[in-house]
């Protein structure tokens, strides 16, 4: 009898304590599923602002149409990509594009100065950084539910009811924010 | 997030429970020394022995059930004060504080508006608002209500004075109470008796005024002092209910949404090192600043007294903790403090550069897609008229084949960007139409042919403020005589009818601009619509003004 008593005790808790394991597993991954979602608008928000850099930028600069078609090829491309791989891939590039047709810019003093070139520059530098946030929260959402996923007894419950690991939002260059690195 | 959103509910309801109840005890201890007092004064009046009833269970001559309407009318008291306070707090915080919505078109308000967008996003969607102070002082500040509405606010100074990435750090730190929960106690502590400080102040005022006039101060407003004396005491003692801790708990959260240890420290010590806000209007509401506006050496001190009644850390210790993460120390600190206060600016161009306007053609070239349905030709004059046009509505040139969204073509886009700056003002000098530009991040409105312009009176504040220009030597003589030779004779102010000029933008015949000095100590003749609030300054006007003040604040600083 009393061994029946303590066995029915174990279950339950075992029964309790996986339901609360499930619960904090499903809320984690909603937290990744909206950090991804954060880079997608973001990443949509840069797309969109590049024809109008293009265009302003062309009237001035009649010699560095090179710079320019990288822009727009690498716009395109990222715009093709689908998966995480292709995307990061093609994102990354655009980032690389982006920052040369900023590098070139400065040698155009007159653009440099253009109104429209500078609002649009503070629209690029946000979104730059909105991109880099949504990726750090992104990255530490997916670090915290793939650390659950994967110790005891969590990875118990994630295995039987099928929970994946997610893979991270790398970026190819680590200085990108040129930043600091913080000590914890 | 060092806290999962459970725990912060959890310990928010703890804390302004907490509150709650303290309020309640200091109502019921109020009302019981009163009602002790006036009891006591009434029984000694009576002279003989039977008319001093004694009651059974009294305690310090009040019976239980006495206790019970105390109890009950404190309990009353206590809610109306919680609930009067609570309502509509953030507004009124803000109202003491004199805080400003963020200006669309100001080139720093734009930035802060998407600083506060990323560090939103750092935080997974934190909704935020911006406001700011037109100040030069240099401070930050969040609260928060029951609602869910949570503002961050910053001083001009700051937004002058600062990098990008040192605002996005204090941003950072004020987001960290924001979503650490602790923002909302701070500001319900704030909001139950410190607001009222500034009554108390402005009383205190009236009260040494009348003795040095030596007139008869109202027994009422002495009253009202002492009640509000009482008041800022409570508030006071209400700091217990907060941790000085949570200004490092912060400082940490920030570092982990920015990754940026070195530029919190660089703000910390830039705010630190130059005026707070000491004597403004809200300087008492310590608790919501990232530093307290005004110096307390309580802040700066260990132990029990001040960990119990000092809301801030002390400095040296935040500084510390930051730099240890950076890997840095303050000589590098104050070395990149100088460098940036020595750096060299640019100089105020003597016209400001235009914005690039295309022409408008009457060629009847275009055609547009309204409601799913192409329209046109039009010309470019048609389609400014057009106020249902949008950046996003798709357009096609005559003859091409390219159909694209009016903001990917240059013309168009000039013209949309045109329309919202289209307000026409007319040189009261020249006759000539002003143009926009934008100046110290504000828009201002130019005369091309003698160099005057139309300010509002709100952005002349902040472009004093922002010192984004320096000034020609020329400029710099001008200023310092005019301010040596102000001070010791006012300057002429020639009120003659036919001197005075009609306002640029609301054009009345009759009423023209009121000729006044800027202020007492910075006695520039300035002319200024008493209608629209719009001020106009001759050329180079504006930039001696600028120029006296910062040198005299250099001086005095």
């Amino acid at each position: 009898m009393l061994v029946g008593i303590v066995l029915l005790v174990l279950v339950v808790l075992i029964f309790l304590s996986s339901v609360g394991l499930y619960n904090t597993l499903v809320g984690m991954q909603q937290n990744v599923k909206n950090g991804w979602s954060q880079i997608d608008v973001q990443l949509k928000r840069r797309h969109d602002l590049i024809p109008n850099l293009v265009e302003t930028a062309k009237g001035y600069m009649g010699h560095e149409r090179q710079t320019l078609e990288n822009v727009v090829k690498a716009r395109q491309q990222a715009l093709d990509a689908s998966g995480l791989k292709d995307k990061q891939q093609a994102e990354n590039f655009l980032t690389s594009t982006l920052r040369s047709l900023f590098a070139v810019v400065e040698n155009y003093p007159n653009l440099k100065a253009d109104q429209h070139m500078l609002k649009l520059q503070e629209e690029l530098t946000t979104t730059e950084n909105k991109i880099a946030f949504a990726r750090q929260y992104y990255n530490d959402e997916v670090a915290r539910f793939n650390t659950s996923a994967q110790i005891f007894p969590s990875n118990m419950v994630a295995s039987m009811f099928g929970f994946k690991s997610f893979d991270f939002f790398e970026t190819e260059d680590p200085s990108e924010r040129q930043a600091p690195k913080v000590q914890f | 997030m060092p806290y999962s959103f459970t725990e912060i509910e959890k310990e928010k309801g703890k804390v302004v429970g907490l509150v709650f109840f303290f309020l309640i005890v200091f109502y019921f201890v109020t009302a019981i020394i009163l009602y002790w007092s006036i009891k006591s004064f009434s029984i000694l009046q009576l002279n003989t022995e039977s008319e001093r009833l004694i009651i059974p269970y009294q305690w310090m001559g009040i019976c239980p059930k006495e206790i019970m309407v105390i109890l009950c009318i404190s309990f009353v008291v206590g809610i109306g004060h919680w609930f009067f306070s609570v309502n509509n707090l953030v507004e009124k915080i803000l109202g003491v504080l004199r805080a400003e919505k963020l200006n669309p078109q100001d080139k720093y308000h734009i930035m802060f508006q998407h600083i506060i967008d990323e560090v939103s996003i750092a935080t997974g969607g934190t909704p935020l608002e911006g406001v700011v102070v037109p100040t030069m002082a240099m401070n930050a500040f969040a609260i928060s209500d029951f609602n869910g509405r949570n503002v961050v606010g910053v001083t001009e100074g700051l937004l002058a004075r600062l990098t990008r990435a040192e605002i996005e750090t204090v941003v950072g730190h004020e987001v960290a109470h924001i979503v650490s929960g602790d923002c909302l106690t701070t500001t319900v502590i704030t909001s139950l008796f410190e607001l009222y400080n500034s009554i108390r102040m402005s009383l205190g005022q009236m009260i040494s005024n009348a003795k040095a006039q030596r007139a008869k101060t109202d027994v009422l407003i002495y009253l009202t002092y002492g009640i509000l004396s009482v008041a800022t005491f409570m508030g006071k003692i209400l700091h217990m209910f907060l941790s000085r801790q949570r200004e490092l708990r912060a400082d940490a959260v920030a570092v982990r949404l920015t990754r940026d240890p070195l530029s919190l420290a660089q703000s910390l010590y830039h705010i630190s090192s130059r005026w707070r806000g000491a004597g403004l209007s809200g300087e008492n509401l310590e608790a919501i600043f990232i530093v307290n506006p005004r110096f307390s050496s309580l802040d700066e001190k260990q132990g029990l007294v001040a960990d119990l009644f000092s809301t801030h850390p002390p400095i040296s210790q935040r500084l510390n903790t930051l730099l240890d993460m950076a890997h840095s120390d303050t000589k590098i600190l104050e070395k990149k403090f100088l460098e940036q206060q020595r750096a060299a600016r640019a100089l105020a161009p003597e016209m400001l550069t235009s914005l690039p306007l295309a022409p408008t053609s009457n060629k009847k070239d275009w055609i547009i897609n309204k409601d799913g349905e192409w329209q046109g030709p039009f010309s470019l004059q048609d389609l400014s008229a057009f106020d249902w046009m949008q950046a996003d509505t798709w357009i096609k040139k005559l003859g091409s084949d390219r159909v694209e969204q009016a903001f990917e073509n240059t013309e168009i886009r000039d013209l949309l960007w045109k329309r919202t700056d289209q307000e026409s003002f007319r040189c009261p000098k020249c006759q000539v139409d002003l143009l926009p530009r934008q100046y110290e991040g504000v828009t201002l409105y130019q005369c091309q042919v003698c160099g005057g312009s139309l300010v509002q009176e709100r952005d002349v504040s902040r472009i004093i403020i922002r010192q984004e220009y320096d000034f020609s030597p020329r400029i710099k003589e001008i200023a310092r005589k005019f301010y040596q030779e102000a001070s010791k004779k006012l300057p002429h102010i020639d009120l003659t009818r036919a001197s005075l000029y009609p306002c640029p933008k609301c054009q009345h015949i009759k009423a023209k601009m009121l000729r006044m000095l800027y202020s007492l100590v910075y006695p520039a003749v300035i002319d200024k619509c008493s209608f629209c609030g719009f001020l106009w300054f001759d050329k180079d006007e504006l930039e001696i003004l600028q120029c006296m003040i910062e040198e005299a604040t250099q001086k005095n600083a």
